[in-house]
């Protein structure tokens, strides 16, 4: 692994002064508060707002703790993701085609490495942004709603975790093999096409990575059907190694795609 | 001399144009070549396969001594850096994945932009530096581990005359210890400082040898006499049957070096008119390169 703490470093200092690792866990945090707050108020909002009916009577749900949660990791499923994702999918490619790329490429480093170094600061960023999520969230909920069992939400939130590692492997491994416009549409393909099916047909199709985001919150709720939690953890962590192996042999392979 | 790379039968093709076409050299240790050809000759090709980034269709590139990757410093024509660094860190970072002990690669950075004249500017971000400023950084990210072979592409063609010294001065102090090869297409820069000629044309090796047996092969010396009038020019052509007339100057070629050199004295013994300058006039590299561009 030659060279990976001086291209770790790089990479850091890259997603630091960036300012990576202030907005995209602030706009968890906000993602994260909007539930909720809104859910919470929504009775005032609506007086506020006006223009309601004379004798108008609104039957609001009785929410508990985790719907809320769930709401809020509703919310991280589609524009957290988005910004993630369109945050980090020119990683390589886009290093390539300004040809940064290249006065790496020519010294003697490991592309494992690289992709790495790479793979962990953006693993980083996004466990930093849903920390703030959560936290944002479960503050919220406990202020208004109600308590959460500490086990369980931690084990939620590393489910979620889990998820995201194998959504960032993908989009990574998108950037090393085409250029970023196709990446782009691969790796948003991959993920929001697969949630998608997985919303069609996933009540039959209980094993899978796009599983996880649910099975985290059932962990909560206590349904959860533990084989298939662990069958989906496995799958995911699998298929993360495997996108990761990939996206270090389609970096290295298209090293000279590099602009010279 | 100890030869430091051996190139057999390059060859590069993209999608079926051939852009490299079988070339063969080798670069001897300490020297300095400059590769010169038209735009679209396969400069940046040859480079780009000699640092390993692009692989050959066929040929070998045999690196003498040791591997290829660690022993090279390679500036491109348009170096990209990423702007966020500044000039001390990533010259340090470039140091450090080229093998320098850590505790040494910080010192040696310092070292390298003062050498390339940036001192003053280690802390600033690259965002914030000028083309030629860049220019100098990739010399520096080039030589800070100090490689055998230094592959510059273009490395003087950005630059304004000032920067343009100051480079090729720096690129001079470096002949002394490392093997260079640079791309140009400045012929000047290659006239001051080069052993050996590569001349690439349509991805052909069309001439190679140092500047003086180029010289020897396409000069084609001349007299120029310079008279004070165009009238008193042409007269002296019609009267001596002798030589050329352009403008005011009268160019004879020199076919045996004695015999021309009588023969033209005599001429000029007869002349009725003041002559200003007579002249021994050489091809400079840039005739022998429109020569050798032209050349079938």
């Amino acid at each position: 692994m030659r060279g990976f703490n001086v291209l770790l470093q790089k990479e850091f200092r890259e997603a630091w002064r960036s300012w990576k690792f202030l907005w995209i866990p602030l706009v968890f945090a906000l993602l994260g508060m909007s539930d909720p707050l809104t859910n919470y108020y929504m009775m005032d909002i609506l007086n506020a707002v006006g223009n309601l009916p004379e004798g108008f009577e609104m039957l609001m749900p009785e929410l508990m703790p985790v719907d809320l949660l769930q709401a809020s990791i509703g919310q991280f499923q589609t524009i957290g993701l988005l910004v993630l994702m369109a945050t980090f999918v020119g990683a390589i490619s886009k290093e390539r085609a300004s040809g940064m790329a290249t006065l790496l490429y020519v010294r003697p480093i490991s592309f494992g490495a690289y992709f790495l170094s790479k793979f962990i600061v953006m693993s980083t960023v996004g466990f930093v942004s849903i920390l703030a999520g959560f936290a944002a969230s479960v503050y919220y909920t406990v202020v208004l709603y109600g308590t959460f069992e500490i086990g369980s939400l931690v084990a939620s939130f590393f489910t979620y975790f889990s998820w995201l590692l194998f959504v960032l492997a993908v989009t990574l491994m998108m950037s090393a093999t085409f250029k970023t416009i196709v990446a782009t549409s691969c790796a948003f393909i991959v993920i929001f096409m697969g949630q998608m099916i997985n919303a069609i047909v996933g009540t039959f199709w209980t094993v899978s990575p796009w599983k996880l985001p649910l099975y985290g919150v059932q962990l909560i709720r206590g349904t959860m059907e533990m084989s298939d939690f662990w069958w989906s953890l496995m799958m995911t962590i699998i298929l993360t190694i495997v996108c990761i192996s990939i996206g270090t042999f389609t970096m290295k392979k298209n090293a000279s795609m590099t602009k010279i | 001399m100890t030869t430091l790379l051996q190139v057999t039968s390059l060859t590069k093709q993209f999608a079926g144009k051939v852009v490299v076409d079988g070339i063969d050299f080798t670069l001897a240790e300490n020297t300095s070549t400059a590769l010169i050809g038209p735009n679209g000759a396969g400069k940046t090709t040859t480079l780009s396969m000699l640092t390993g980034l692009l692989k050959p269709t066929s040929g070998i590139v045999k690196m003498l001594d040791g591997d290829l990757r660690s022993t090279i410093g390679f500036l491109p024509q348009f170096p990209q850096f990423h702007p966020w660094l500044s000039a001390l860190e990533f010259t340090e970072m470039a140091a450090k994945l080229n093998g320098v002990p850590a505790n040494k690669a910080k010192l040696e950075a310092q070292k390298t932009l003062e050498f390339v004249g940036l001192g003053n500017d280690i802390n600033k971000k690259i965002a914030t530096f000028s083309g030629g400023m860049k220019q100098r950084l990739g010399i520096s990210q080039a030589i800070v581990h100090k490689p055998k072979l230094l592959l510059l592409d273009e490395p003087v063609s950005a630059l304004d005359p000032v920067g343009r010294r100051e480079v090729l001065d720096l690129l001079k102090d470096l002949q002394q210890e490392t093997t260079i090869l640079y791309s140009t297409h400045i012929l000047n820069d290659a006239e001051e400082m080069t052993d050996q000629l590569l001349f690439l044309r349509d991805g052909k090796l069309v001439e190679q040898g140092t500047l003086h047996e180029v010289r020897e092969r396409f000069d084609e010396p001349n007299y120029v006499v310079e008279f004070n009038t165009e009238e008193e020019a042409d007269h002296f052509i019609q009267s001596e049957h002798i030589g050329k007339a352009k403008g005011r100057y009268v160019y004879i070629e020199i076919i045996d070096e004695k015999e021309s050199m009588q023969e033209l004295l005599h001429h000029l013994s007869n002349a009725p008119y003041k002559i200003r300058k007579v002249e021994r006039q050489t091809a400079s590299l840039e005739e022998i390169f429109m020569k050798v561009a032209k050349k079938i």
